[in-house]
């Protein structure tokens, strides 16, 4: 009986350990990702000057030759309430000013990045893409 | 070692209340709610969260493998996490003919009951992919009829 209870109790320690481990992970900031992206986008182009919020702002806009850009769902504003352009749901605002969830969790951005840039632009987004997107965002409150 | 004893005794509790809640909805045939939080975070971002009773378990096992080409989006998970949502959506699948796939993507929309709900022409303006456009609680997973809405003339049906 009580070798049975001490299981148990061992087996959901276990549990609490592993969802504590990935509920309450080290949070992220912007910061983190921009320093991440710099790293990336100069070790694939010596030539890399910085990001650009203007050329983030165009990325954000651009339909990139096919049917939806980032604003299609997330609208002109990214410091605003998003709409799904087809579904309606409502999407929280992806500024991090404005939403400071945005940009806290690296599975998170990593699988929201695969997921949108192949919608919008049907490959993966480049480190240089990624890193002017968010010094964009991050200038929008 | 102690405290995690008792946070273990925590999430015990918490799972505890979860599932009874979800066995008090179950006899509403209108109440889906409330979803577990893997399936309403990866599944309730675009749209909102189905309710796997209203398809069949061949269809949701179509839906899970096709992710990565999802109606126009790619909606992959991970594969741990896709294995976790399959097996919620087969256990509380539908084993109802009129649940099952009519179309190779297995679509709701296209399933004999949809079809009978609601008919092929959603409300102007609205896709069928949008429930909370008249199921005004839809993302909780509460699709009574207390709580729709449907927009004034539309024939249910049509």
């Amino acid at each position: 009986m009580h070798r049975t209870l001490f299981f148990c109790l061992l087996r959901f320690s276990a549990l609490a350990l592993l969802l504590g481990n990935s509920g309450f992970s080290r949070a992220e900031t912007p910061q983190f990702f921009l320093d991440e992206y710099q790293q990336a986008a100069k070790s694939q182009n010596p030539g890399f000057k910085g990001f650009s919020v203007a050329a983030g702002e165009r990325f954000y806009r651009n339909k990139h030759g096919g049917d939806w850009s980032c604003a299609s769902c997330h609208t002109d504003n990214p410091a605003a309430i998003g709409k799904h352009v087809v579904t309606g749901k409502l999407i929280q605002p992806m500024s991090p000013s404005a939403n400071p969830e945005r940009f806290s969790d690296a599975a998170k951005v990593n699988k929201w990045f695969k997921r949108n840039c192949n919608d919008v632009l049907k490959r993966e987004c480049t480190p240089e893409e990624k890193g002017n997107l968010l010094t964009y965002l991050i200038t929008v409150k | 070692m102690m405290m995690n004893v008792m946070k273990s005794i925590g999430w015990m509790m918490g799972l505890a209340i979860l599932s009874t809640e979800s066995i008090a909805h179950a006899g509403d045939k209108h109440q889906y709610g409330p979803y577990p939080a893997n399936y309403a975070e990866e599944c309730g971002s675009c749209h909102v969260p189905y309710p796997p009773q209203r398809l069949t378990s061949a269809g949701w096992e179509t839906q899970m493998r096709n992710l990565q080409q999802h109606y126009g989006s790619d909606a992959s998970v991970d594969a741990a996490t896709n294995r976790a949502i399959l097996s919620y959506l087969v256990a509380n699948a539908s084993s109802k003919e009129k649940s099952a796939p009519a179309e190779p993507t297995a679509r709701m929309t296209q399933t004999r009951w949809f079809i009978k709900e609601h008919g092929t022409k959603p409300p102007k303006g609205l896709a069928f992919s949008n429930c909370a456009g008249c199921h005004t609680q839809a993302d909780k997973g509460d699709f009574s009829e207390r709580t729709l809405k449907a927009p004034a003339g539309w024939r249910h049906g049509d």
